[in-house]
């Protein structure tokens, strides 16, 4: 792959670690770190941990931008988007044909059984994932009291959660956490 | 089960395109709460049973788990080209966004004022995600067995400190045991 230019070089990685990202692209991102920072040197360490937190501040699909970012480093506009593709387009296959494949027998006894087993471990797993973020923002007392509010307010009523973080942003922004 | 809440016919690839164009736009820290609310509460593409078995799924495929919904919504009501159009509103538009805002952020670092707002959005999205996943557990409510594999999934990443898929390994075969043997029971 040496001879390769880099952003083939990398989107060619990026396309490979995508088909085996079982998990979501987290699970590859040591692999991915190992390429860029370690081996190869288009990033630093502090870039690639920067990454990290800008695509998890911004809207969409926090991994694909930090993929494209780093092909934006290594590559300008044409580095960042062929990155975004190679990040999610083998996937995105994979799940198109298992989707088709699952369809067909959705009604055999066996596949609702695996249904029902799944389910609750999924959500075990959703669950945990709020807890992770929201000890990440625990700041103090104000931000626990936010995570509260927020979670109260989506399961007892119906308000729009574009107000309720728009509320906990202003709130941020202020000073007030 | 309900599974056509709506025809084919209803579902133009327009609404696809917006629908997930909304979901990624507003969907900052957590993408599954937004994702859960548009095609569960408000559109009613699927049942909020079939957004937890399809979310199953997603986790064991490679991938986004989130670019894999839109997939499977896309997929389910226009095809092919439905799979395409969802997963493109889902990432086009927050992409163009995501790609400007952080490069500005990377040339002027650290605004302690950014900082701040992002705190606070954070700490309501961890809260919006906690309240998915509580709703996704509602209609399992009255099955022990269920509680019990989303308490120990909970614990398993929390307080042991497993890896997502040690966890999805060791409880998935489990708890499909446990659903096997009390769908034969009910028999």
């Amino acid at each position: 792959m040496s001879s390769l230019p880099a952003p083939v070089a990398l989107a060619a990685q990026l396309a490979l670690l995508s088909l085996i990202s079982f998990g979501g692209i987290p699970s590859v991102l040591p692999d991915i770190h190992t390429l860029v920072v370690v081996t190869k040197g288009w990033v630093t360490d502090r870039e690639f941990a920067d990454f990290y937190a800008i695509a998890q501040a911004m809207p969409g699909l926090p991994m694909i931008l930090m993929m494209s970012l780093i092909g934006w480093q290594v590559g300008g506009l044409t580095g960042a988007l062929a990155c975004a593709v190679a990040t999610c387009g083998p996937s995105c296959t994979v799940a198109f044909a298992a989707f088709r494949l699952g369809h067909r027998f959705r009604d055999a006894p066996w596949q609702q059984i695996v249904r029902r087993g799944l389910v609750p471990v999924t959500v075990g797993i959703v669950i945990a994932s709020g807890y992770v973020l929201a000890r990440a923002a625990d700041t103090g007392w104000e931000a626990a009291a936010i995570t509260g509010a927020a979670a109260g307010l989506m399961l007892g009523t119906r308000t729009n959660p574009l107000w309720i973080l728009i509320t906990a942003g202003a709130i941020g922004g202020l000073g007030l956490i | 089960m309900v599974d056509e809440l709506n025809s084919r016919e209803t579902v133009t690839l327009g609404a696809l395109f917006l629908e997930f164009a909304k979901i990624g736009l507003c969907g900052i820290g957590s993408l599954l709460a937004w994702a859960h609310r548009v095609i569960v509460d408000e559109r009613h593409w699927m049942s909020e049973a079939e957004f937890a078995e399809t979310l199953s799924l997603c986790q064991f495929l490679p991938g986004p788990e989130n670019a894999n919904i839109s997939i499977y919504v896309g997929s389910k009501f226009r095809g092919p080209v439905g799979a395409t159009v969802a997963f493109l509103g889902l990432t086009a538009a927050p992409l163009a966004v995501g790609l400007v805002l952080g490069i500005l952020y990377l040339r002027y670092p650290h605004l302690p004022v950014i900082q701040n707002i992002l705190g606070g959005i954070s700490a309501a999205a961890a809260g919006m995600l906690i309240a998915t996943g509580i709703k996704m557990l509602m209609p399992h409510r009255r099955r022990p067995a269920a509680l019990f594999f989303a308490l120990l999934a909970f614990a398993g990443i929390i307080f042991v400190k497993l890896p997502l898929l040690a966890v999805l390994a060791g409880l998935v075969p489990l708890s499909i045991a446990g659903a096997g043997v009390m769908s034969r029971r009910a028999e």
